[in-house]
């Protein structure tokens, strides 16, 4: 594939899945992303995900592994000046910086954008954060599953009339997606950037991303003063005849959607219920079926129709898999493109970094530092390899 | 920042093509990628069919307006664009349609269309939108919410003895236009180098087992899958005063927490650890549940964030409209619809140098003549 951000460099202080993969998506498009993370504060992918106790493990964790991979590793304490030299230093070779730090974090480095600017005018600084850079929230703190909640995607979730619910620990969604957004518009300004000589300051509210993915609900609540409460209603959708999940008779969740008068004509000739209503009839006539067998029916009526998957049949299934998972050389599992790009998936050119892993090199190649310079950093503290933290 | 200034995209034209007979989860995709690209400045030109694209119908539907202008989904999905109508099914429509896109950057446009093939050679760069992954054999008709079966995102959520339940909204086909708008801004990039794009193919499935890669990074680590824990979850949306609230809190948050509550049987060794929390989850909560019950979510959140502890309360998109946050940030646009009135809805959630894209009302049926596009 080409390769369309070859030639752009990214420093990427980017944490847990939010600020990471945004900078892992641009790693796969061809851009040298260099992660800054240190000892006192390692990426917490490192510590949430670790399988042990046994020295290394911070190298280990699938977490950190699956968003990281196509990175460089650099570790710089940030809380010390010559930690943050280095970063400025870097930052006046690089096209791109990425953060999701707490808001004052970055100022408190001297890595604002004022002064990201005064060292690189062409900077891009994406920042994303949980409520964006200004307003009465900006200071609030969320994590995952919160912006569920306070994004309205919870209101609009649950069983038929009773409690919301979040998308929870295993998911996260709202982590999720707004990579797929900021990569995007980081691009873009990339692009203005070349065009223009002129950087920009890329302000991200990840709660903003969550609601703007229920948006046409927000535009009808503010037309429509009937529509001022938001009911669940179960695996139901406005303008679907019927839809929901019902359990075949070797017990897999079968989800079905009949999505109007001429499918549910269909639905009751497949399974002989013409005047009975669906809604009852169909959940019997699942119970008598296999799974296989029972999709196989409904998709040859023309019935959207499929059971509810869990990880072991992703991974087995090669073909579901595609482009968005990747085994790497050594039997690992790593995250692939959520797109194929000239028909391709991920090229995995290597695997993520150890912490600190490339310190060395890119403070040598980037910088001009010598073995003597890096030896006195590490004797100093400003890099390590071993992080010194425990719970995150 | 002056907000007539010209917009980022705003060299690109890029053209979405509505083909007939498309499964609409699809098109939901195809709309949000290109009303992204309007919003940042692209010239997006819209071919319907002479019926309309189907989601003019699709509700959530406004209360007053014409048929073909009703839908609260439309309207959201297409600011900024121009909609020329031209017959797909006919030799001069498909003709015009192909001179449009051979004279744009982009073509975005769903697998399985008539014309897909056709639009995958014209001089513009193809962005796809598909339901599976290519060479997947025929898998028979689709909905948004098979493929989250299929993803194995349902598995997610909802109780473990009780069915899945799907996310609120249309969030499969949106994760996959939010994912198409950047292989389309991937591909202006390489264009405006003159470098050879790479075309793009997006779909459903494999970008809803993308969202959902800790379900597969779990199973390979665990050798057995994650899935819906419901009330044996450590995070439960809990009752208060006003509406609910969910409670989510890292094992570095749960000693700011268990004071916060201040209930001195949560000192119990029992809760002490996150293992020992998770196992006795619902007498955890039982004795939590008190203290949300007497308070309104604007003091639990208040509380909370003074103690860095990041409970969520439940907003419902009404609510939003009036939320300090949003309203301080611009977030929401009042946007004035030609035969509608007044609207308000979410903006591209990024400020650009302090910038906000305000979105153009959403065209009508054949509101620019085929000749004046071309």
């Amino acid at each position: 594939m080409t390769q369309p951000l070859a030639g752009v460099r990214v420093l990427d202080f980017g944490l847990l899945t939010a600020g990471a993969n945004t900078s892992a998506m641009l790693a796969d498009l061809g851009a040298d992303v260099i992660k800054i993370e240190s000892g006192t504060y390692p990426d917490p992918f490192r510590v949430l995900g670790k399988p042990d106790d046994t020295p290394g493990w911070w190298n280990r964790s699938p977490l950190f592994r699956f968003t990281n991979r196509n990175k460089r590793g650099v570790a710089l304490d940030l809380k010390t000046p010559e930690g943050q030299r280095l970063a400025r230093a870097l930052v006046a070779q690089c096209d791109v910086v990425i953060e999701n730090f707490r808001r004052g974090v970055l100022d408190r480095f001297g890595l604002d954008y004022a002064a990201l600017r005064a060292i690189n005018p062409r900077i891009v600084l994406a920042a994303i954060s949980s409520q964006g850079d200004t307003g009465p929230e900006r200071m609030n703190v969320s994590f995952g599953s919160t912006l569920d909640a306070t994004s309205g995607i919870a209101a609009l979730t649950g069983y038929d009339g009773e409690e919301p619910r979040i998308s929870g620990m295993d998911v996260n969604y709202p982590d999720q997606v707004v990579s797929l957004f900021a990569t995007g518009v980081v691009i873009a300004a990339i692009m203005e950037a070349r065009r223009t000589g002129c950087g920009a300051f890329l302000d991200f509210s990840q709660r903003e991303v969550a609601s703007f993915l229920i948006g046409e609900e927000i535009l009808a609540a503010s037309a429509d003063p009937a529509r001022h409460d938001a009911r669940r209603a179960g695996n139901a959708e406005g303008g679907v005849v019927l839809q929901d999940c019902w359990r075949s008779q070797d017990g897999r969740w079968i989800a079905v959607t009949v999505a109007d008068d001429a499918a549910a004509a269909r639905c009751g000739a497949l399974i002989g219920a013409l005047s009975a209503p669906l809604r009852e009839a169909l959940p019997a006539w699942i119970a008598a079926r296999s799974a296989d067998a029972a999709v196989a029916s409904l998709l040859a009526a023309g019935i959207p129709a499929a059971p509810s998957n869990d990880g072991t049949h992703l991974i087995a299934d090669k073909a579901l898999a595609g482009v968005s998972l990747a085994w790497t050389q050594d039997g690992d599992l790593a995250k692939g493109l959520p797109y194929a790009l000239d028909g391709g998936g991920v090229m995995l050119q290597r695997a993520a970094p150890d912490l600190g892993q490339h310190t060395e090199a890119v403070l040598r190649d980037l910088l001009g530092l010598s073995a003597d310079d890096i030896a006195h950093l590490q004797a100093q503290g400003v890099t390590s390899t071993t992080p010194q933290i425990g719970d995150v | 920042m002056n907000a007539d200034a010209p917009r980022p995209l705003s060299r690109f034209t890029v053209i979405e093509v509505n083909d007939t007979d498309v499964p609409s989860c699809l098109r939901l995709a195809t709309s949000l990628a290109t009303r992204i690209a309007a919003d940042l400045g692209a010239t997006v030109i819209k071919i319907e069919p002479p019926a309309g694209d189907l989601v003019r119908r699709l509700p959530p539907l406004l209360p007053h307006g014409p048929n073909v202008e009703r839908s609260a989904l439309f309207q959201y999905l297409n600011t900024g664009k121009h909609s020329v109508v031209l017959d797909l099914e006919s030799a001069p429509g498909i003709a015009r349609a192909l001179t449009l896109a051979g004279k744009a950057d982009a073509v975005v446009f769903e697998t399985p269309g008539r014309n897909a093939e056709a639009l995958r050679h014209t001089r513009a760069t193809p962005i796809e939108i598909a339901a599976f992954a290519a060479g997947m054999a025929h898998p028979g008709p689709v909905s948004e919410f098979t493929i989250a079966a299929l993803a194995g995102l349902l598995h997610m959520v909802g109780e473990p003895d009780r069915q899945p339940l799907r996310l609120g909204g249309h969030q499969i086909s949106y994760a996959a236009g939010l994912t198409a708008f950047t292989g389309l801004s991937a591909a202006l990039a390489a264009r405006s180098q003159s470098r050879v794009a790479p075309s793009v193919r997006v779909s459903l499935a494999e970008v809803a087992q993308w969202v959902n890669w800790k379900a597969t990074s779990g199973t390979h680590a665990a050798g057995r899958s994650p899935g819906r824990e419901g009330g044996q979850s450590e995070f439960q949306v809990v009752r208060c005063a006003d509406g609910y609230v969910a409670v989510v809190f890292t094992v570095s948050q749960w000693p700011p927490l268990r004071d916060l509550i201040g209930d001195p049987r949560l000192a119990d060794p029992k809760f002490a650890t996150r293992t020992g929390r998770r196992q006795h989850v619902g007498a955890l909560y039982a004795i939590m549940a008190p203290w949300f019950a007497a308070r309104t979510r604007q003091d639990i959140q208040g509380q909370a964030q003074a103690r860095g502890v990041p409970f969520g309360p439940v907003f419902t998109p009404a609510e939003l409209l009036e939320t300090e946050q949003y309203t301080a940030r611009g977030f929401l646009a009042d946007l004035s619809h030609p035969t509608l009135g007044p609207l308000r809805l979410p903006q591209l959630p990024v400020q650009w140098n302090g910038r906000s894209f305000a979105p153009h009302a959403a065209p009508g049926l054949a509101d620019t003549p085929a000749r004046a596009a071309e």
